[in-house]
């Protein structure tokens, strides 16, 4: 997933990128590298990254039109749209799997965004996803009903009572950014052992241990 | 595309439900009205007190949680200590597959009907001891079709991945390239078609 | 036993991976029928367990139905879920349109449902960015620009979207951008030679 960073700079506007003059292309797309492995690999739905998200959205079409106005008998016209399509790869397979999470843990989440709504914390979907979790919970609810309905007292199995959780227990490798020192290996046990990792070391490690570290950019799922 | 996530059962799992489908040999604690029927060998309208038989884990785990249980459990004989010898001696000589195909989930359940808890450590043991081989296994391609045949549901699901995961590294060794494949179900639906059209001629 | 039933539609769902077997209204109808009845017959016993204290033996055989019925709705619960993940699966790897041999599987609730949900996916993608995206593509990482590709069917006119028409024809090979062909090979069109 190497790319030149001078490649993109060339392609980019200049008058776009002035929107964001402190990120250089390279640094959105390490950014954005980071943000899909991470979901990738972390059993549950992380905060969204719509800045990078849509960063990358414009940057992909601001470099379509720049191809666009190449000659055809320039070769390095299919370079540069190999390196659209990887980075339209990146794009789609992080929201793809974002949905994939969100269908699967439809009822945890929306509950989960509630709390946070409640507690003036920001939600961990984006609007768009908001608003896709709702239309598919609402779907399925739609659907239980009708089958279920044959008995009027089965008020208490619903499908939404049946609850799915991801399971935040399961083992995960992680490379860190920064020395971190004293990590409870099993962030469930108060006597639990502590590890000290050093920067740069890959461990593989419970996922709920690092959850919060990897929330706030401390350390990368690999 | 699937999530990658590790096995973990829920209320809608088809392989729980079909791991708590498993028969426990159980000892009627206290008369139950009406449910002589359950007793193929009886011609009793109740069912008697006493009355030994085996009931599906599902009905066991429901009704035996209460302060006064209606069934007293046993534990399933491959749980039982003279087994539990023989997967200590050697597990990886052991056909898991026939002994039950949820050897470890139906362990993971069962083994609370264990009033010496030997079968937890036992459980973890036979896991541990069998998994290098299992890993040994999915590495070799020309492995032992025998071998993949002895495993139970779970271990089959590791192999599985393993194996898949082998031949993609594989693959990305050699060419250093994604083959774009068919959609899954796509496949199968043509070869699906397929038979269909051989039946009809 | 109880619970038998329930027991064979998920091992017939169970057993048939990445396809859908047709959905089993007359099983689905039976255990729907057994739950109404173990409920209904809980409900007799329960009045009678009430009204003198020798008769409490009955509260085992409340329990033992009330486990059964549990049983029954988790077993329904559960063919209906998967069978829609099922569903799901299908609407990104077969596209909005079903081929008519699967669609005569599904129940008429589970056509409205699969119609509902490509509804939502459909808005979903179109409020990406400014212009929307398509998830349905770009499955694998590019590595080449150009794939070679063999036709499986006779496809008839396929345009390119820089308006080169192609016949596709049965066994013909191709050269193309891999971003024009990703699609056809999915649904088993195109089959990438390597």
């Amino acid at each position: 997933m190497d790319l030149d960073d001078t490649n993109l700079e060339d392609l980019n506007d200049s008058n776009d990128s002035e929107d964001y003059v402190h990120i250089t292309p390279a640094e959105v797309l390490e950014l954005m590298e980071e943000t899909w492995v991470n979901e990738k690999f972390a059993p549950e739905i992380l905060p969204n990254k719509t800045e990078v998200v849509d960063i990358i959205l414009e940057q992909i079409k601001s470099m379509e039109v720049n191809i666009k106005n190449l000659s055809n008998d320039d070769f390095t016209k299919n370079i540069y749209q190999l390196e659209v399509d990887k980075l339209r790869f990146m794009v789609t397979s992080y929201l793809r799997t974002r949905l994939e999470k969100i269908e699967s843990y439809v009822v945890h989440i929306l509950k989960e965004e509630e709390k946070r709504v409640e507690k003036g914390e920001s939600k961990y979907l984006s609007e768009q996803e908001y608003k896709f979790a709702q239309d598919y919970s609402r779907s399925m609810d739609r659907y239980f009903n009708k089958i279920m309905n044959f008995c009027p007292n089965l008020t208490s199995d619903t499908w939404s009572s049946k609850v799915i959780e991801p399971n935040n227990n399961s083992f995960v490798f992680m490379k860190s950014k920064k020395t971190i020192e004293g990590l409870p290996i099993d962030i469930t046990n108060a006597d639990s052992d502590l590890v000290d990792i050093k920067s740069g070391s890959r461990v593989i490690i419970c996922y709920s241990s690092i959850e919060e570290l990897v929330k706030n950019g401390d350390v990368n799922l690999i | 595309m699937p999530l990658s996530v590790s096995y973990t059962p829920n209320y809608y799992s088809l392989e729980d439900i079909l791991a708590t489908q498993e028969r426990i040999p159980c000892r009627v604690a206290q008369t139950i009205p009406k449910m002589g029927h359950l007793n193929s060998s009886s011609v009793d309208v109740d069912l008697q007190e006493g009355t030994v038989m085996e009931f599906p884990l599902w009905l066991v785990n429901e009704v035996c949680v209460s302060r006064v249980p209606i069934l007293n459990p046993d534990l399933p004989k491959i749980y039982k200590e003279s087994y539990r010898e023989i997967l200590k001696a050697d597990a990886c000589a052991v056909d898991l597959h026939r002994l039950n195909l949820h050897f470890y989930e139906l362990g993971s359940y069962v083994k609370k009907f264990d009033k010496k808890n030997d079968v937890h450590q036992s459980i973890i043991d036979t896991f541990r001891s069998r998994f290098r081989q299992l890993i040994n296994l999915a590495d070799n391609s020309i492995s032992d079709p025998m071998v993949q045949q002895r495993l139970d549901t779970l271990e089959r699901k590791l192999f599985n991945d393993a194996y898949k995961a082998r031949v993609k590294l594989n693959i990305w060794l050699e060419h250093s390239a994604t083959v774009i494949e068919a959609a899954n179900m796509v496949v199968n639906h043509k070869k699906r078609k397929r038979i269909n059209l051989e039946e009809l001629l | 036993m109880f619970g038998e039933k329930g027991y064979n539609l998920i091992k017939e769902l169970a057993r048939s991976e990445d396809n859908l077997p047709p959905y089993n209204s007359d099983l689905v109808n039976e255990i729907s029928h057994e739950i109404t009845k173990q409920f209904e017959e809980n409900r007799d016993d329960a009045q009678n367990s009430t009204i003198d204290g020798s008769e409490s033996l009955l509260l085992n055989t409340i329990r033992i139905r009330n486990g059964a019925s549990k049983r029954n709705i988790r077993c329904l619960m559960a063919y209906h879920y998967n069978r829609l993940k099922c569903l799901r699966t299908m609407r990104w790897e077969f596209g909005s349109i079903l081929p008519p041999d699967i669609k005569a599987n599904l129940s008429s609730d589970e056509l409205e449902w699969f119609s509902n949900y490509s509804k939502t996916l459909v808005n979903y993608m179109k409020s990406i960015g400014e212009d929307g995206i398509n998830l349905a593509v770009d499955l694998k990482p590019p590595k080449a620009l150009y794939i070679e590709v063999q036709c499986l069917v006779d496809y008839g006119r396929f345009e390119l979207s820089d308006g080169t028409m192609l016949l596709l024809k049965k066994n013909s090979r191709h050269y193309l951008p891999r971003s024009e062909c990703e699609e056809l090979i999915r649904q088993g069109v195109f089959k990438h030679i390597s």
